[in-house]
């Protein structure tokens, strides 16, 4: 664990009560997605931290009711996603600040607008271009001069794509059409160098995208078919090797 | 929320929330399917409590109205994205609510350029009805958070309940950022082991 780890283990604590700003949130969510023991930690943390809103529990507004629930009727649900990113908290944080001038009725046709869009993707760019609201670390990849895509296809069916950034050892990665697995299986990301492979974190299901760094240009990326949580370091034969450069 | 009362005996281990946690899961997993019904009955077991925390630390009844319905609106959006492996369906639901609430503090203050000036503490009205059952959870919360040192209760009420960032909380404190790091997270873990969530 560098030093910089270990400060960032420290915040496991302030992000569990919502106490970093956005940047540092970003920052520390980067981490959190390959730091298992974060992830386990910051778990109990986020639980306790629920227990205590628990005890303010105040009786709202009789009108209040009645508004969320015609406001429900008129909205369209998010369909599943497996496993939520936590990058995407970031992305649902820009889009309620954008969003929040406008009335629900506005907001009602933006959120059916991004579900038919979401639908109708029919090309993996506007898939990698739908992630960079996800985040800055997201667009930053995405937007970099160097920024290279590579793709193809997993030996068990669907695509994978990743944008690579050389410049700032990052990468986007984001599959297409990936089998779906049984509830204790699941898709692990891993950067491949000479050292050996390091988790890049999990997949989960389409559209959304993971972020993983320390992609230098003679890295490869990876996914293998893990044991739901992941592991340290592949167990399985990757159904995909991607080289970082062509 | 001022530190421990002695002379209350709280029961300690699963009570109420964990109970009704099992509950609300399965009737999220109906609201994910679109049940209507169900949906109902999430906000008649958790309005109250998104209402309180938002309440809390906004302060302003009418933007509180304003965050909670947009919490329960996402709560009924995002339904299908709840994972019980994931944690409590209360504590999902309790976590939404927190952020787009400190969203909503972060994106004024980021506006404003202003402080706000109240020092956080309990909210208090005569609008203001406390829901009965809230008593059991508020008398575990206040026994656990007496197990923590003086200084980790006040960092990890001014970050939680006054919505403040680490940084803040140091400053109104005036102790070091990385002491503040830490005592918010030794403070938390301590509620943790004093609370039984499983971690």
């Amino acid at each position: 664990m560098t030093n910089r780890d270990h400060d960032l283990h420290l915040l496991t604590g302030a992000y569990a009560l919502d106490a970093l700003d956005g940047d540092e949130r970003a920052l520390f969510e980067r981490h959190l997605a390959r730091c298992a023991s974060c992830q386990e930690e910051v778990r109990g943390l986020c639980e306790t931290a629920a227990r205590l809103a628990m005890g303010t529990a105040i009786q709202p507004p009789p009108a209040m009711r009645q508004r969320v629930l015609a406001a429900a009727a008129r909205t369209r649900q998010l369909p599943p996603e497996g496993r939520v990113l936590p990058l995407l908290n970031a992305n649902q944080t820009v889009w309620r600040r954008l969003t929040r001038p406008l009335t629900m009725a506005a907001v009602t046709a933006v959120a059916a607008v991004i579900v038919v869009l979401l639908v109708f993707q029919v090309s993996t760019w506007n898939q990698l271009r739908a992630t960079q609201a996800r985040g800055q670390a997201v667009a930053a990849v995405l937007s970099a001069p160097d920024a290279r895509i590579q793709a193809g296809r997993t030996s068990v069916g669907g695509t994978v794509t990743a944008v690579v950034s050389a410049s700032r050892h990052e990468a986007v990665v984001t599959t297409a059409g990936l089998p779906a697995l049984s509830g204790n299986r699941v898709y692990q990301l891993w950067v491949i160098t000479q050292a050996g492979a390091r988790s890049a974190g999990l997949l989960p299901g389409a559209p959304t995208s993971v972020l993983a760094d320390g992609v230098s240009s003679a890295a490869k990326l990876g996914i293998t078919v893990e044991p739901a949580g992941g592991t340290a370091r592949p167990t399985t034969t990757p159904i995909i090797v991607l080289p970082a450069q062509a | 929320m001022n530190g421990p009362t002695a002379d209350q005996q709280p029961q300690p281990g699963p009570g109420h929330t964990e109970g009704g946690g099992q509950d609300l899961a399965g009737l999220l997993a109906r609201v994910a399917r679109g049940d209507h019904a169900a949906f109902e009955a999430v906000y008649d077991q958790i309005a109250g409590q998104v209402y309180g925390i938002v309440r809390k630390v906004l302060r302003d009844p009418a933007q509180s109205e304003e965050v909670a319905q947009e919490v329960m609106l996402e709560i009924w959006q995002a339904a299908s994205r709840y994972d019980p492996d994931r944690g409590g369906a209360a504590a999902w639901a309790m976590t939404i609510a927190h952020r787009r609430t400190v969203d909503r503090v972060r994106a004024e203050t980021a506006a404003t350029e202003r402080v706000r000036k109240l020092a956080p503490g309990p909210v208090t009205g005569d609008d203001v009805a406390e829901l009965v059952e809230t008593a059991l959870d508020r008398q575990r919360v206040r026994r656990c958070m007496g197990a923590l040192t003086a200084l980790q209760a006040e960092a990890v009420k001014l970050a939680y309940y006054g919505g403040y960032t680490y940084p803040q909380v140091a400053e109104l404190l005036g102790i070091a950022l990385g002491t503040v790091k830490t005592r918010i997270r030794d403070g938390l873990i301590r509620m943790r082991d004093c609370m039984g969530v499983a971690s």
